[in-house]
């Protein structure tokens, strides 16, 4: 068979793999420092968005809503909008952005967002001459895409609005992550400094992981700056690392301000990583330290440790972000896991051309099945039947019924992890990040070992 | 001034007429907070939409129904894994969640024909599952597709399924509520009637208003039988969908969630003359009381009185042991609306536990009539609190713990007050006699946790105990 | 005590404990205040309560275990003659529909649909 790129076949969904546009525009909107995302619809499309963040980070993110009733919906949200962001600002004085996202009741009312947005500013200005209040018009209807898009065209949004002009070079490197965990950022700025390159992560979500402080000051926020937002534009280059998340707004930043742009693989495992490293040397002209290759060579040496004894010929099912399944199917193949069966959540055409899953399909000498726009029934269903192999599950964990009803063991990785204690404070990218999933994949299978009673003795001297 | 104007709302005054801080002598003919009104925009309110109150609350419980969210993906997403109530059957309502996926091209062109094909593929996917609810959605609604011709249609062409359909969506009304009220109505007007029940008790009750959360409906259950009482239908805590059908046939509906089904309550009466009787599910003493009057309804009051006897016997003794530790606990509860009423007075009696403040997400004047004559003096009554006006309620009362969601709670751990989850619980189930020990259990856990002396600590600055001291 | 103290004392252990006054409808609630307390004045003067419809088995269920609670809180109650119980139960049903129907601030007790 080799690999097959399909569609899902039904038309339907059960249990699906992303929830909507607007949620993704709201991950977006809360990496923004002094920022309170106003979502205009319906309460649930901010209340249920919340409550997902707190499940994935046991934290509380504040998010707004226009808390569409039933006369907006016959009559137009612009008061509804107006009051929103009017009573924002007057309550929270620090508050700097509001991404006004659209939701699909709005959308399909046809609130005219840029027109109300206008006479929002109007209002702010006369009320609050001295503080200015970036709006930002969000257009994410949730019958388009899904969360990946929604992201995506929020941080394109939030750039378009605030980053206006070209500012003097700063020699800075903008890094668009993508949808990553606070781990991740935390990784991706210590490679930055290791590197000696100045670099703003977009968003800068590091302390989403935040304490319990003696003072009892409460810090869960993005980091970013509408400085730094501003500042983009006059960087040195712009380094993606997410095809589907955030690559365009530094498509954006080459486009308007000629700040050079790289998308780069996303890098999961070593071999991406190595290549982005690379890349961010060619750009910036600093060297590769020494620190990051022994890094590296830790990472390995724990992998080595693992693959041909305990992954190969492991047949894996990977479900997530496309990029995060594309990349951990690259680096599943870097440690002799077998990546049979992956499932892409949403309708967007442009994976069945993706050159990572071109490559893959070159490059896989056993049955693979890519499936589009796909939901967590095709992984049951795979999973149920007795002539498709399944070993171990890698996705995040609304598909936990599945691995725990069927007996077949699962990691837990991509969004959202709520089964699983701290794993938004872990890298998934980079070497620590491979070492970090290789090690959890392993434990993931010994743990299973155990308590199936299947050869649990091989583990007595490993 | 009763009526609080807190320092957070001056910029939004019209607050003032939510927030009520009881005085002793004063009743709700003076002052009843508005309730059930329109939500300010930006306010960072605790409320959900009309579809969460029909489909999450309600309708998702049942075991053996499929739940076909009609509309774009997220709405099914963010209602799939949030909730905790199991069913003797695996599960089901857990597990999954159905959705017609709509795309840009059905809200233009109309998904009538996606929800058809929809349906088709849910049924032919699970071939054991012959019931389904359809719910609409925002988009669907305000394209008006008539998703009641469509479910027409597939019970037409399969004749063994049977499909109830609610028109809930997210912008209707202002909050959870509006569903609740939606489905109550639409099942007992198009549904309860259909079937007969076999009849194995000469005593036959539905109970109301109990979704199973954490386990509350298998418990409670475990008392009808020992009474000899038959549930004809849970609605709809580990239920099922044609018991539903069943509702007539029951001699009394015991109603514990007035808020989310009342109405169906009030209908059953009016339609088919079945007295409503309200307890409480939650509480000790309140236990004993719902179960006394059950009895009396059936006459069969001595088997009430030993059941009563052999569970207090058996879990008192832990209550007061919790009641002895908890006693002056000053408790904040911010949960949908009916728990504010169900708790305080029960948490004072049964714990000796101080309620001081209070907030509802959707609850009506009813439940704050019912939670301020329960309630103490010098307790704030929230309707539709929002996150500013927690943050300067909890310096005004300084609750020891609070009942409330996990996000809320996370807000609050900050605070270093410890939550324990008002809506899904700790470590429930929370209902009946056991059931009020494990509260009881979770909030004493949660008081006494030492991290919260940990968090507060400042180990910076002078070092309090020389090192002369340690080596002597 | 006063009648009107007494009358204090019953009308307090209503609301603190029942939940029948509160019913949705203004005549939800006039209907359990009448039948109740009716069931329970009989009760307290010695008459037999009505038991034969499913209505009057409701206002049974709840009255005994308002009645019981009353002897066991309230000894005067059960000391008093039949004519102060009545006299003191009119009160009560007087306060119970003054506040939860007649100037109660719940605006949808009057709605005609539930």
């Amino acid at each position: 068979m080799g690999c097959e790129i399909t569609t899902k076949e039904r038309a339907g969904v059960i249990n699906p793999m992303y929830d909507c546009q607007p949620a993704g525009a709201q991950y977006a909107g809360i990496g923004v420092k002094d920022c309170i995302p106003l979502v205009h619809g319906g309460q649930g499309c901010t209340m249920f968005v919340r409550l997902l963040f707190a499940q994935h980070f046991k934290e509380n993110f504040d998010i707004a809503s226009t808390s569409l009733h039933e006369d907006s919906a016959v009559f137009g949200g612009h008061q509804r909008i107006q009051d929103g962001v009017m009573t924002l600002a007057r309550r929270y004085p620090e508050l700097r952005v509001i991404p006004l996202i659209t939701t699909c009741s709005t959308e399909v009312i046809g609130d005219d967002i840029e027109g109300n947005i206008s006479a929002c500013n109007k209002m702010l200005k006369q009320e609050f001459p001295d503080r200015k209040i970036h709006v930002i018009p969000v257009h994410t209807p949730s019958f388009k895409s899904s969360q990946v898009g929604g992201y995506s065209e929020c941080m394109q949004s939030i750039f378009k609005t605030i980053t206006t002009a070209k500012v003097a070079p700063t020699g800075k490197l903008n890094l668009f992550p993508g949808w990553v965990n606070p781990g991740d950022v935390k990784l991706l700025k210590h490679y930055m400094a290791e590197m000696g390159v100045d670099a703003t992560v977009f968003m800068d979500t590091e302390e989403f992981d935040s304490p319990m402080m003696p003072d009892k000051s409460i810090s869960t926020s993005g980091s970013t700056t509408v400085e730094d937002i501003q500042a983009s534009s006059g960087a040195l280059a712009s380094v993606a690392l997410a095809r589907y998340e955030g690559a365009t707004t530094a498509t954006y930043l080459h486009q308007e301000f000629e700040v050079p742009a790289a998308i780069v693989n996303t890098p999961y495992g070593i071999g991406n990583t190595d290549a982005m490293l690379q890349k961010i040397s060619e750009l910036t002209g600093k060297p590769i330290p020494d620190s990051l290759i022994k890094e590296r060579g830790v990472a390995l040496d724990a992998l080595q440790d693992l693959a041909h004894m305990f992954f190969a010929n492991k047949k894996v099912a990977l479900f997530g972000h496309p990029d995060l399944v594309i990349g951990l199917a690259q680096f599943c193949l870097e440690v002799e896991l077998e990546p049979v069966l992956l499932l892409l959540g949403d309708d967007n055409s442009k994976y069945k051309k993706d050159p990572r899953v071109l490559d893959l399909k070159a490059k896989c000498t056993w049955d693979m099945e890519v499936v589009c726009n796909a939901d967590l029934w095709e992984l049951e269903k795979r999973v149920k039947d007795p002539n498709y192999q399944i070993d171990l599950i890698m996705g995040h964990s609304k598909g936990r019924y599945v691995g725990i009803y069927n007996n077949v063991p699962m990691v837990r990785v991509g969004f959202p992890s709520f089964d699983r204690a701290g794993l938004y404070r872990k890298p998934t990218m980079g070497y620590a990040g491979a070492m970090e999933l290789g090690e959890t994949i392993a434990n993931t299978i010994f743990t299973h070992m155990e308590y199936n009673k299947d050869r649990e003795w091989l583990l007595n001297t490993w | 001034m009763p009526m609080v104007l807190l320092e957070c709302d001056k910029d939004i005054p019209e607050r003032e007429r939510h927030i009520y801080l009881k005085v002793e002598g004063e009743d709700t003919r003076e002052f009843l907070p508005i309730s059930n009104a329109a939500t300010i925009p930006g306010t960072l309110s605790e409320r959900g939409c009309s579809f969460c109150g029909a489909k999450l609350v309600i309708g998702g419980v049942l075991k053996d129904t499929i739940q076909m969210i009609h509309g774009p993906i997220g709405c099914a997403y963010d209602t799939w894994h949030t909730k905790r109530y199991p069913t003797d059957n695996g599960h089901f309502n857990m597990k999954y969640v159905w959705s017609t996926d709509m795309k840009e091209s059905h809200i233009v062109f109309g998904g009538e024909k996606r929800l058809e094909k929809s349906c088709h593929e849910a049924f032919d996917e699970m071939p054991d599952i012959k019931r389904m609810i359809i719910y609409t959605t925002c988009p669907t609604a305000l394209i008006g597709d008539d998703i009641k011709a469509v479910a027409k249609k597939v019970m037409a062409d399969r004749p063994d399924v049977d499909i109830f359909t609610v028109e809930c969506p997210g912008f209707a009304g202002v909050s959870q509520s509006k569903g609740h009220h939606v489905l109550n109505i639409g099942w007992i007007n198009e549904k309860v009637g259909q079937l007969d029940a076999e009849i194995t008790s000469p005593y036959t009750m539905n109970f109301i208003g109990d979704f199973n959360i954490g386990g509350d409906t298998q418990l409670l259950q475990k008392y009808w039988d020992k009474l000899g009482i038959q549930v004809i239908a849970h609605f709809t805590g580990n239920g099922t969908y044609d018991d539903l059908r069943r509702m007539h046939k029951a001699q009394l509906n015991v109603v514990n969630c007035a808020r989310s089904s009342g109405y169906i309550a009030n209908e059953l009466r009016k339609q088919y003359g079945i007295p409503r009787l309200d307890i409480d599910s939650w509480g000790f003493s309140y236990m004993a009381e719902g179960i006394r009057k059950i009895c009396a309804f059936f006459g069969i009051e001595e088997k009430g009185e030993a059941l009563i006897a052999e569970e207090e016997a058996k879990w008192k003794p832990q209550l007061d042991w919790y009641k002895e530790r908890l006693t002056g606990t000053k408790m904040a509860i911010w949960t949908g609306g009916p728990r504010l009423w169900h708790w305080t007075k029960s948490v004072e009696d049964d714990l000796g536990v101080q309620v001081v403040a209070m907030s509802s997400k959707f609850g009506h004047q009813e439940d704050f009539e019912k939670v301020i004559a329960r309630g103490q003096a010098g307790t704030y009554y929230i309707d539709d609190g929002n996150e500013l006006e927690f943050f300067e309620i909890i310096d005004l009362v300084k609750p020891d713990v609070i009942f409330t969601g996990p996000r809320v709670g996370e807000l609050v751990k900050k605070l270093h007050i410890p939550y324990v989850n008002g809506h899904g619980y700790h470590n429930g189930p929370y209902m009946g006699f056991e059931g009020f020990v494990n509260l009881a259990r979770d909030m004493y856990n949660a008081v006494h946790n030492p991290l919260l002396k940990l968090a507060a600590t400042d180990i910076r600055g002078p070092v309090a105990t020389p090192v002369k001291e340690a080596a002597e | 005590m006063t009648s009107q103290d007494k009358i204090d004392a019953l009308y307090d252990y209503v609301q603190e404990r029942c939940l029948w006054q509160f019913f949705s409808r203004s005549w939800d609630r006039q209907e359990n205040i009448d039948g109740i307390l009716k069931t329970a004045t009989d009760m307290l003067t010695g008459a037999p309560p009505a038991k034969e419809s499913p209505m009057d088995r409701l206002f049974y269920a709840d009255a005994k275990i308002m009645v019981a609670d009353f002897k066991q809180r309230f000894p005067w109650l059960g000391d008093a003659g039949a004519a102060q119980v009545r006299e003191l139960m009119a009160g009560l049903k007087e306060r119970l529909v003054d506040i939860t129907i007649t100037n109660s601030k719940n605006g949808e007790l009057h709605h005609t649909l539930y």
